[in-house]
């Protein structure tokens, strides 16, 4: 069972327990709590079946008043939502009744107009209280809540009428002439004063703000519509006009208002090309460029060309460096001597003598390595220092020794 | 808040209720604005709104030489930007299928709008002009690709701000009454043939 089925089961329930206190509220006007009834009437309450009526007092909701005088075929039966000022009317004449009964001392229909007086009352206030607060909750939350223009022109119409009615009813209502109307009945004249009288300006003020509210969305409406017309006006004059620029408003005596706005206080370690607001401070900047750096008012130097010539060229002979002079001398001494090893540290130390041993050592090494590819009898071998870092991965060497194998016979 | 506020607003930016619902609620009270505009004024800047109160920002109290300089930068920044944004706002309103343009506060979905425009060739045609404006060239060819771009140029403009990044909701900020307000100017100063429809007598008979 859903959740509105067991609310709605509860409800029946509670009315059929308590059907003679409900039944005692609806045709007396007020039930009152004692020590029997006061969990019922909690509960009654509860469910919205009664409100208070007074301190003590529960009468019957003005909803479910309406819908037993209907069921009952009852002649107090009133369309609440379309005829509030012709409620007004009902009530005065009742008041007249009532007081002419008071006159002629038939205090048995006295008793029947007051309780009739006290459900117009009660049903007035309920409604006009209901009304405002439902309308103000609609207004305030689901007036924008439409995407096309004529659903918000259809949702105008209906809250000025809602507006409207509830306007006539209020205005209908003329509380100090229904007042001294009852001057001389104080109990109507309180219940007037207590249940409607005092509540108007709560009333009247809500209606006020539904009304601000309506104010701003009617503006508000009207500009969203003007700016529709705006932007597909001026789409379609773009589209015709491409190259359409707009005439340049800042640099008029009066800049317009909206227009005049700061340029940011931000801090670039460089420029945005992509922003424009820089465009032109950036084409100064490379104007300036152009016009004051020297560099770029040099004239430049014509390049020369490669020019092909059929005559021979003249052959340059380029000096090997020293130290290529100095390896060559010993690799053919090494080379001119078969089988027999000779120390480069000691050539160096014999024939070299502007080059440390480390530097000379690297040179015979990247030599031997560049050689041995295309001479494999050209061998090597490193005389490593006596102390050395164990195990750091290098190879300390104090000499190297060449060797040029003699070839097999 | 007063001080971020005001950072905010040096930095040249709108502060509405969807860039910063914050800032802007502490706009709205008077005293509160004018303790703001007091500050400005000594760097003889005031703080300044949107005509509908939708965004406030600052503004050069004195327009001198070096303000004028300024203002002239701004300007040019809208001269750029009007003709992809009314595009944008045209287009807008025949992707959500509504008689009324954009409004501050308005909710953009990227997947409702990828939707929408995949299964109408002319919206995707039309997204595709969107190439001829400088800042809205995309590397990526594709539909999606084009619109990611248009919104995140917009989003770069402040026009958008992203409300939800998983969603990729974007929300329109009070910048675009800026726009409206500058576009209305031009048009009534210029010239520009906007048609005025019928609907406008129909409006005043609801006041």
């Amino acid at each position: 069972m859903s959740q509105s089925q067991q609310g709605l089961e509860r409800l029946f329930k509670a009315l059929a327990s308590y059907s003679e206190l409900v039944a005692e509220a609806y045709f007396t006007g007020v039930v009152y709590k004692d020590n029997q009834n006061q969990r019922a009437l909690n509960q009654l309450k509860q469910l919205k079946v009664l409100v208070n009526h007074d301190a003590d007092g529960y009468r019957i909701a003005g909803r479910l008043t309406q819908f037993l005088d209907s069921a009952l075929s009852s002649d107090r039966v009133r369309r609440l939502d379309t005829d509030l000022a012709g409620w007004i009317e009902t009530l005065e004449q009742q008041i007249s009744l009532y007081q002419d009964a008071e006159v002629e001392n038939r205090v048995g229909d006295c008793d029947n107009y007051f309780a009739e007086i006290e459900r117009l009352v009660f049903d007035l206030s309920d409604t006009l209280e209901e009304n405002t607060r439902y309308l103000s909750m609609l207004v305030n939350s689901r007036f924008a809540n439409v995407r096309t223009l004529s659903e918000k022109q259809k949702q105008n119409a209906f809250y000025i009428s809602r507006l409207e009615k509830l306007v006539n009813a209020i205005t209908a209502l003329q509380p100090e002439s229904l007042l001294e109307m009852v001057e001389d009945q104080p109990h109507i004249y309180d219940l007037l004063d207590q249940q409607l009288i005092r509540k108007l300006p709560i009333y009247q003020q809500r209606l006020q703000d539904i009304l601000d509210t309506l104010k701003v969305f009617l503006f508000e409406l009207r500009q969203i519509e003007a700016r529709a017309q705006l932007v597909q006006g001026f789409a379609f004059f773009l589209q015709q006009n491409q190259n359409y620029q707009p005439q340049d408003w800042s640099e008029r005596d009066n800049i317009p208002e909206h227009w005049n706005q700061i340029k940011p206080l931000a801090l670039l370690a460089y420029a945005d090309p992509l922003d424009h607001a820089l465009e032109e401070e950036l084409i100064g900047i490379a104007q300036k460029i152009s016009i004051d750096t020297d560099v770029m008012l040099a004239k430049q130097k014509q390049r020369l060309l490669s020019a092909v010539s059929l005559s021979p060229q003249n052959k340059k002979t380029l000096d090997l460096p020293l130290y290529r002079k100095q390896l060559r001398v010993y690799f053919d001494r090494v080379l001119k001597y078969e089988n027999q090893p000779i120390s480069a540290v000691a050539f160096q130390q014999a024939f070299v003598d502007d080059i440390e041993p480390s530097i000379w050592l690297s040179c015979v090494l990247n030599e031997w390595l560049r050689r041995q590819q295309s001479n494999k009898r050209l061998l090597m071998e490193l005389v490593p220092a006596d102390v050395g870092q164990r195990f750091s991965g290098n190879k300390k060497v104090t000499d190297i020794m060449l060797k040029y194998r003699k070839a097999d016979a | 808040m007063f001080d971020r506020l005001l950072k905010r607003l040096l930095q040249g930016e709108f502060i509405c209720e969807v860039s910063d619902e914050a800032s802007f609620r502490y706009l709205l009270d008077p005293e509160n604005a004018t303790q703001v505009d007091a500050f400005l004024t000594r760097l003889d800047y005031r703080l300044s709104s949107t005509q509908n109160q939708l965004a406030f920002y600052a503004a050069y109290r004195t327009i001198d030489s070096s303000a004028r300089s300024d203002i002239r930068k701004v300007f040019q920044q809208f001269r750029t930007e009007l003709q992809p944004v009314v595009e944008w706002l045209d287009m807008m309103m025949s992707c959500l299928n509504q008689d009324t343009a954009l409004s501050p506060g308005d909710t953009l979905s990227f997947s409702s709008l990828l939707q929408v425009i995949e299964q109408n060739q002319a919206l995707a045609d039309r997204l595709q002009i969107f190439a001829k404006f400088k800042d809205f060239t995309s590397s990526d060819d594709s539909v999606k690709g084009r619109l990611e771009k248009l919104l995140s140029t917009l989003e770069k403009w402040k026009y958008l701000t992203l409300a939800n990044r998983d969603m990729l909701i974007y929300q329109v900020t009070g910048k675009l009454d800026y726009f409206y307000q500058a576009l209305q100017f031009i048009q009534e100063h210029e010239q520009i043939p906007v048609e005025q429809g019928e609907t406008d007598v129909i409006q005043e008979s609801l006041f």
